[in-house]
């Protein structure tokens, strides 16, 4: 008797489950944009990119960013011809960064309520060759069923192999710079 | 005598200056390149530079990115297939032929837009812009990215 209730619970459960199941799985968001911010005394520095593509699987939490350097924008132009050359990111040799991650508190984010979400990611982020782990917050954010996620990155430019031993750049770059990444999934 | 020499020497440094000056501010304030008016670099078929960078996109990126990021200037022709707007309020224009699994994506600029807007899903057109990164298969994300260019504008429709 009490197997069979157990077993009959276990039906119930499973239809449940596969009933409620999100269907979506993968997002892909090909509008976003990311800003690349570095203060210093001397001056801010600042550079816009909106051809960042990202994936997030709102089943088991994986976000995804892959950006193309090349598309950096500077206000000066030989601000951009020094950040794109081989002296700073070689973005002929390396035209692409990556992050790899996962959201490690999918529990608390509804994806199917509209809402704002706080979330922790962590995974590996891949600029300039070099690959470091990273954690940081990000706000999801649910309206309409369209998901947004904004995450700001704090990278030190010494673990992606960036230095600047001497001369301006050395004194106008910070050492560690902001990366705000937004992006909308459909 | 010897003060034309002095008053010479004056003048001398004073020029110097001035145009050590006005070279240097001109390198600070160096406009962007117009992609527009530059000589392109390469005219092919969309699918043709998807395949070369499918193929091997080491040899590609080498052929069309440049060290300081003044990339070659191409121009392709492709069939529209997506007309969007980016976060920048920007058009982009996807040239992708039925059936292929990436394509090349022209984002035009404030100036260019009204260009794009013109075009429908469909039409053969030639357009000319920067490239800014190739196409290739993430693993990852499991989708094919498309060849990007930037500072588009339609030559031929």
């Amino acid at each position: 008797m009490k197997k069979s209730i157990l077993s009959l619970a276990i039906v119930i459960v499973a239809i449940i489950t596969s009933a409620f199941s999100p269907t979506v799985g993968k997002l892909v968001s090909k509008t976003g944009h990311v800003n690349f911010f570095s203060h210093t005394a001397i001056e801010d520095i600042t550079a816009d990119n909106y051809k960042v593509v990202s994936t997030l699987e709102t089943t088991t939490g994986e976000l995804i960013y892959s950006i193309p350097m090349q598309s950096f924008e500077f206000e000066k132009s030989k601000m951009q011809q020094h950040f794109n050359s081989g002296k700073f990111l070689d973005t002929k040799q390396f035209p692409k960064s990556k992050f790899k991650g996962m959201i490690t508190n999918l529990s608390d984010v509804n994806f199917d309520v509209d809402g704002t979400y706080k979330a922790n990611v962590t995974g590996d982020l891949t600029i300039h060759g070099e690959t470091k782990s990273l954690t940081e917050n990000a706000t999801i954010t649910i309206a309409s069923g369209v998901v947004t996620i904004d995450v700001v990155m704090d990278i030190t430019l010494a673990d992606y192999k960036i230095a600047f031993e001497k001369g301006k750049p050395s004194t106008n770059i910070a050492k560690t710079v902001k990366a705000t990444i937004k992006t909308v999934y459909k | 005598m010897n003060k034309k020499i002095v008053k010479r020497g004056l003048i001398i440094i004073a020029l110097g200056i001035v145009i050590g000056g006005g070279v240097f501010l001109y390198m600070f304030f160096q406009p962007h390149r117009n992609v527009q008016a530059t000589k392109t670099d390469f005219q092919l078929e969309a699918k043709q530079i998807v395949d070369e960078y499918l193929k091997d996109a080491k040899t590609a990126n080498n052929k069309y990115l440049q060290e300081e990021g003044n990339s070659k200037v191409i121009e392709v022709s492709g069939v529209v297939s997506e007309i969007s707007e980016d976060f920048n309020k920007q058009k982009v224009v996807l040239l992708k032929g039925m059936g292929e699994n990436a394509g090349v994506s022209c984002t035009f600029t404030s100036e260019t837009n009204k260009n794009a807007a013109k075009l429908k899903i469909g039409d053969k057109v030639t357009i000319k812009g920067v490239i800014r990164s190739g196409a290739g298969y993430d693993e990852d994300m499991e989708l094919y990215e498309d060849v990007i260019m930037e500072k588009c504008d339609v030559v031929k429709n």
